[in-house]
């Protein structure tokens, strides 16, 4: 029996910067896993390295035991899109948007797998009911939506197809108070048969909603502090 | 005084850049390769237009003897045969300069010398395979002119005018009601966000190269019609079709489209002031161009999108 996420020793970085540290980090089934820590420490790359979007990178990362990791110096995103069909969804910091298309055609980029693509309509309207605030603006350009909403559509763009891994950079970043509850009671609320990875600074955000907060400080995991309540 | 003469000709310079300047705008935003190789693609597809009309005119003439189904069938070889031809094109410039290259540091330099050096070379052996001669294709719009409102419309304008209309439409509506097109625009619109639904930019490119290389094949075979075909015959499309995608905004359609028809317009106009002339097309061209882009850096494009990224 495989864990869902197994990263043993994997350092990487952006050319000749050195950002993570020899990472241990297991992740198992059911487990929505808070990942915490300051500006600049690690949470984005971890991120990035798990679905090869760094300069490089070295140290495993096993996938339902499945090795997705290795040493790589070039090819930053290469094998992303072959990962995420392997089943893991990712709504990346600064939402990667694309500002030309309509909300419902942004959601219809998300449905990469047969079935997904067949029940896309279905998937739309359930993204809809997850942040009703889309419906009325199926037709609108992303490039002319609100921070608020971009989050949104790039959240439900990762949830149009499902996966075993999903991985939230930042999900309250850049947004009003009230709206980034909004989006994580969404997040919270979502049925997770693989895992969930939330980057998050603010802690008050995850406490008491995330199975386990572990911390990063200057590229390397600072405790697994578990469950945390913090009032 | 705008008389419609002038119209026509306009129109038919912007059809013929509207087709380059798309490609090359498709092509960089997608696959970030400035594709220097398209003047080759170009001079290539008139070629193999010319070799395989050449070939089929005997059977076509055999066949249907000198009927309109006889020039029907050999406008449709023509264009196919060029279509055929950039595509095929588009499938050696992706083994050359997409594949080996497409995840070093510096993807887009390399790729600009590799198409630069596959564009020269081609140019070389055509000039090496069939001489330096101009080479002559059929008329398949045939020869003679319409008279509307006093204008004077010679069958191969309008052909061209209509020929590059319908596939420019036809790629538009590829790119914007097909799966393979939407990933294309996602692509094109941010890569990152297309990896993280899935989309690579292998399975992207192979498709892109080769509707670029048959809008380029289209370009050929339009542009037969009024000039002769020679090895370098793809340099001045080539140009024309990477300035007007710059003037465009580098990666917007609509941008590029604006843009081959205000330079199709400028250069009817500037060509047919007494004083100016033909000589100064090129001079007004390029002057034009370099204003727009030191006044918008971002091309008619950025003039056109009202999005934020």
């Amino acid at each position: 029996m495989f864990e869902l996420l197994e990263i043993k020793q994997l350092s990487a970085g952006y050319g000749p910067l050195r950002v993570l540290h020899e990472i241990d980090l297991t992740v198992r089934i059911g487990e929505r896993i808070g990942l915490v820590g300051l500006n600049g420490h690690g949470k984005t790359t971890l991120i990035r390295a798990i679905t090869h979007m760094t300069g490089w990178q070295q140290g495993s990362i096993l996938l339902d035991g499945v090795e997705i990791g290795g040493t790589r110096s070039l090819g930053a995103g290469r094998r992303t899109p072959a990962l995420v069909k392997m089943g893991i969804g990712v709504a990346p910091q600064g939402d990667a948007i694309f500002p030309g298309l309509s909300v419902r055609k942004h959601l219809e980029c998300g449905a990469h797998t047969k079935l997904a693509w067949r029940e896309r309509r279905m998937r739309i309207e359930r993204v809809f009911d997850i942040f009703p605030p889309l419906r009325a603006l199926e037709h609108s350009l992303v490039g002319r939506l609100s921070g608020g909403e971009r989050r949104m559509v790039s959240i439900g763009r990762m949830l149009m197809t499902e996966a075993r891994l999903y991985l939230i950079d930042e999900p309250s970043l850049g947004l009003a108070p009230k709206i980034s509850h909004r989006v994580m009671e969404a997040l919270w609320s979502l049925p997770v048969e693989g895992a969930m990875i939330i980057a998050e600074q603010n802690v008050s955000l995850l406490t008491g909603r995330a199975d386990r907060i572990v911390g990063m400080h200057a590229g390397r995991m600072r405790g697994d502090v578990g469950h945390v309540d913090l009032l | 005084m705008m008389d419609l003469n002038l119209v026509i000709y306009a129109l038919n310079l912007a059809a013929i850049y509207a087709l380059m300047a798309i490609g090359i705008s498709i092509l960089w935003s997608s696959v970030g390769m400035i594709n220097m190789a398209h003047g080759a693609t170009f001079a290539v597809s008139g070629y193999a237009a010319w070799l395989v009309t050449g070939a089929a005119k005997p059977i076509i003439a055999a066949t249907f003897g000198k009927t309109a189904i006889a020039s029907f069938v050999m406008a449709t070889t023509l264009v196919g045969s060029s279509l055929i031809a950039g595509a095929l094109c588009g499938l050696v410039i992706f083994a050359l300069a997409f594949l080996p290259i497409h995840d070093k540091p510096n993807y887009s330099v390399r790729a600009l010398i590799i198409t630069l050096a596959l564009n020269i070379g081609t140019v070389q052996g055509l000039l090496w395979m069939f001489g330096p001669r101009n080479r002559g294709l059929p008329k398949i719009f045939g020869f003679g002119r319409w008279e509307i409102f006093g204008a004077k419309i010679r069958y191969d304008q309008a052909g061209t005018i209509i020929g590059a209309a319908i596939i420019m439409a036809l790629t538009l509506g590829w790119l914007r009601y097909s799966r393979r097109g939407l990933e294309v625009r996602a692509m094109m619109q941010n890569a990152e966000g297309a990896a993280y639904s899935g989309i690579s930019r292998q399975m992207t490119a192979l498709p892109v190269l080769m509707l670029t290389g048959a809008l380029a094949g289209m370009a050929a075979a339009l542009l037969s019609q009024t000039i002769f075909v020679s090895p370098t015959s793809g340099a001045i499309p080539l140009m024309k079709g990477l300035t007007i995608a710059l003037l465009g905004g580098l990666g917007s359609v609509p941008g590029a489209m604006i843009g081959a028809l205000l330079i199709g317009f400028l250069e009817a106009i500037v060509g047919a002031i007494p004083f100016l002339g033909q000589r100064y097309v090129m001079f007004a061209t390029f002057s034009f161009i370099i204003i727009v882009l030191i006044i918008r850096p971002r091309g008619i494009g950025g003039l056109l999108d009202d999005t934020r990224e």
